[in-house]
């Protein structure tokens, strides 16, 4: 089993966490790369491109907003941010200016994990060209622009498919409330959240299996919905 | 009076005498009648000048020299102390009497101009106060310059006990009236009289508007009622002066209260950034790693050893959930809330809530119900989760495990309501009013039910600074926590409608 791996750079100025992301990175089969400061990070991410970068916001040079915004100066590679709690503004204005997903610390493996995946696979979707996206039950089919549910047709409204359109554009990624509201509103509506809300509400209740406790489109509480790639195995409580 | 002073005063005696001589030799060159007609005149001065310079007895002394040296000296027959001319004797007479009302009348002017000097030191003194303990050494050395008597005050301990401010011999019956007055604050002042040595002792509390300071008792002496009543008045325009010092103090106070609190501020955001980075970036890496581990095929195919691993992430979880809490508590303290507030789904809160609790709340049955049609509501969802945890965790602390907790959210009165019972051991009286205060923890769980007494007080902070309100109740045996929030106009099917699709 000698198959090419992905290239993933981790950029944290903390030996331990660089430690387990390495070990968890490489039992996953990918290659790894490690910087601890900025300009080491942009060294190699200028003369070994990476497939896939995580960074962490506090290095000690620069911060990392400002090393995200010259990576996509000139690259599109996938970024993957570890945050700290309650930062919502600074998650919302990071994905705005280019970052795929986060993760918050303190965080499991998996869980980044599954996010990485994510972000790996929407970079390289033109290549692969497979239409039909799956979240657990559910299929949509962005060409034909069909839904089914565990085999069965649902029917959506025009604003319902275009929400879950472009969610299942990001399958297990998170989109930010503005970039949702900007894709299916126009005019004054687009800064009203409130119908965002309710939209998100009728569409769990013709996706969801239990709408008041939605497992497929996932709410992240001040930053944006998520339709969920993996779908966890045990119920919540 | 000591040996130093009695010498002072028989020296500035023997001046008076002296200066009486002075004028007498001055005079005796002269003719006698011309020396007669002057002399009444020119020995006022020596009397007029002991009088400012020494006192009422100086110059009672030298006017009877005086006298006694112009009748010998100038009014004939000279050279004895008798007088033959009645006008002469009239005369001197005369002068005594002119001699001891005028030396009276100077006497009591310096005596004034004194008092004025002594008051004036006192008030200096008491601008350059910065302590009570300055504020008292400065009363008791001016009442004890002034009255001669000593002042004992007595400070009012924290505890109620009290202590004099120093081993003054202060009688018995005066310790017992000062105890009394410190036990009840606000007690009036009194006066009393030693039966022993019929001193009378006046009484007086010391307080500024904030605290109780002491008691002052100054031993006024035995004399007259008169003089007594003279000598009380005196005090009592001392202690006047003193509480407005005091009340210079108690700013002063303040000032020194605010400079603590600025450090105690500092340290609180010293305190913060330790928690956030140095605590919370160890946990990251002892997750992390517990996460890789767990993923390892040596650790899954081992279940002594995937237990282990699970354990360790079990312990962080835990670890985890009280540096958030104090995280919370600190970030309510430092004021530095400012919620930031948009539309969200009462059920994604709470449901949030519910997975963020998962760990701390699995041995539980959650039943969740939701009205239907609920409108959203207008808050930081961060903080509303937060508090909606905090209070689910509770209700499964204090209830037996495997207990049911029914979550219930509906709207009524413009407001939605998030409930959360449970079937625990509820609350007294007591304990219902002490809830919400920071650190509570009721005595009844305290060995048994570990916890920091934060959480009801960071989730009561959190709803209130989304304009929320927070009730708790009874529920059967057990405890209903009520958090209220205000709801949007519009309903859900409003908002569709205007969504016009």
């Amino acid at each position: 089993m000698n198959k090419p791996s992905n290239v993933v750079l981790l950029i944290d100025d903390e030996p331990k966490i660089r430690r387990f992301l390495r070990a968890g990175f490489e039992l996953d089969g990918f290659s790894v790369l490690e910087a601890e400061n900025a300009a080491e990070a942009l060294k190699i991410a200028t003369f070994s491109p990476p497939d896939l970068i995580i960074l962490d916001l506090a290095l000690p040079d620069l911060h990392g907003t400002e090393v995200l915004d010259r990576i996509r100066s000139w690259s599109n590679v996938p970024v993957i941010i570890l945050s700290v709690v309650s930062g919502e503004d600074e998650k919302v204005r990071l994905l705005q200016s280019g970052a795929d997903d986060y993760v918050v610390k303190p965080f499991g493996m998996a869980e980044l994990l599954a996010r990485s995946e994510a972000a790996l696979r929407r970079y390289f979707k033109s290549a692969t060209e497979n239409p039909v996206v799956t979240a657990g039950p559910l299929s949509v089919d962005l060409v034909s622009r069909t839904v089914s549910l565990s085999g069965s047709r649902v029917n959506l409204t025009r604003k319902e498919y275009r929400l879950l359109h472009i969610l299942a554009m990001h399958v297990g990624l998170v989109v930010t409330h503005d970039h949702l509201l900007k894709e299916i509103w126009t005019g004054n509506q687009r800064d009203n959240i409130q119908y965002l809300r309710i939209l998100v509400r009728k569409l769990r209740q013709k996706i969801e299996f239990d709408p008041n406790d939605p497992r497929l489109l996932i709410t992240e509480s001040g930053v944006g919905y998520r339709l969920q790639n993996r779908i966890e195995a045990s119920p919540a409580v | 009076m000591t040996s130093s002073a009695a010498k002072g005063t028989a020296f500035s005696l023997a001046l008076a005498v002296a200066n009486v001589g002075a004028v007498t030799a001055a005079l005796f060159p002269f003719d006698s009648s011309f020396a007669a007609s002057v002399v009444p005149i020119a020995y006022l001065v020596p009397v007029i000048f002991a009088a400012t310079q020494w006192g009422v007895w100086h110059a009672m002394l030298a006017s009877i020299t005086a006298m006694a040296a112009a009748d010998f000296f100038f009014f004939a027959p000279i050279y004895t102390f008798r007088v033959d001319d009645p006008k002469e004797a009239v005369d001197l007479l005369l002068f005594l009497v002119v001699a001891l009302v005028s030396s009276n009348l100077a006497s009591r002017l310096r005596h004034r101009e004194q008092e004025i000097q002594q008051l004036y030191a006192f008030s200096q003194r008491l601008a350059a106060c910065f302590t009570v303990s300055d504020l008292i050494a400065a009363i008791q050395h001016y009442l004890s310059s002034v009255l001669g008597q000593k002042a004992t005050f007595f400070v009012a301990m924290a505890d109620g006990h009290h202590e004099p401010s120093e081993s003054g011999a202060t009688p018995k019956v005066v310790q017992e009236a000062v105890a009394s007055m410190i036990i009840a604050a606000g007690a009036p002042a009194r006066s009393l009289c030693d039966e022993t040595t019929r001193d009378v002792w006046l009484l007086r509390p010391v307080s500024s508007e904030t605290s109780v300071h002491g008691v002052i008792a100054i031993n006024i002496g035995a004399g007259s009622r008169g003089s007594i009543e003279i000598k009380t008045r005196r005090v009592e325009a001392v202690l006047d002066e003193v509480s407005l010092t005091l009340k210079r103090l108690d700013i002063g106070k303040a000032m020194e209260d605010a400079r603590f609190h600025l450090q105690a501020q500092l340290l609180r955001d010293a305190f913060h950034g330790t928690l956030s980075h140095e605590l919370c970036s160890p946990l990251a890496g002892i997750r992390g790693s517990a996460s890789v581990l767990g993923s390892m095929p040596l650790v899954r195919d081992n279940a002594l050893a995937e237990s282990l691993v699970d354990g360790i992430s079990e312990e962080v979880a835990e670890l985890e959930g009280y540096i958030q809490n104090l995280l919370n508590a600190t970030r309510v303290t430092a004021g530095g809330l400012s919620p930031r507030r948009e539309w969200a789904d009462p059920r994604d809160v709470i449901n949030a809530a519910v997975r963020g609790r998962r760990r701390r709340i699995s041995g539980h049955r959650i039943t969740m119900a939701f009205a239907d049609e609920l409108p959203l509501v207008y808050v930081d969802s961060g903080l509303i989760e937060e508090a909606c945890g905090q209070v689910l965790e509770n209700a499964a602390k204090y209830s037996p495990s495997g207990s049911t907790v029914s979550v219930g959210v509906w709207a009524e009165h413009g407001q939605v309501i998030f409930s959360i019972a449970d079937q625990g051991v509820g609350l007294t009286p007591h304990e219902l009013e002490q809830l919400g205060r920071r650190s509570f923890r009721s005595e009844r769980h305290q060995a048994t039910i570990p916890g920091s007494g934060l959480g009801f007080w960071i989730a009561t902070t959190f709803v209130k600074a989304n304009d929320g309100t927070i009730s708790v109740s009874r529920h059967g045996k057990g405890t209903r926590v009520a958090i209220s929030l205000p709801a949007s106009e519009l309903t859900p099917s409003e908002l569709i409608a205007m969504d016009n699709e």
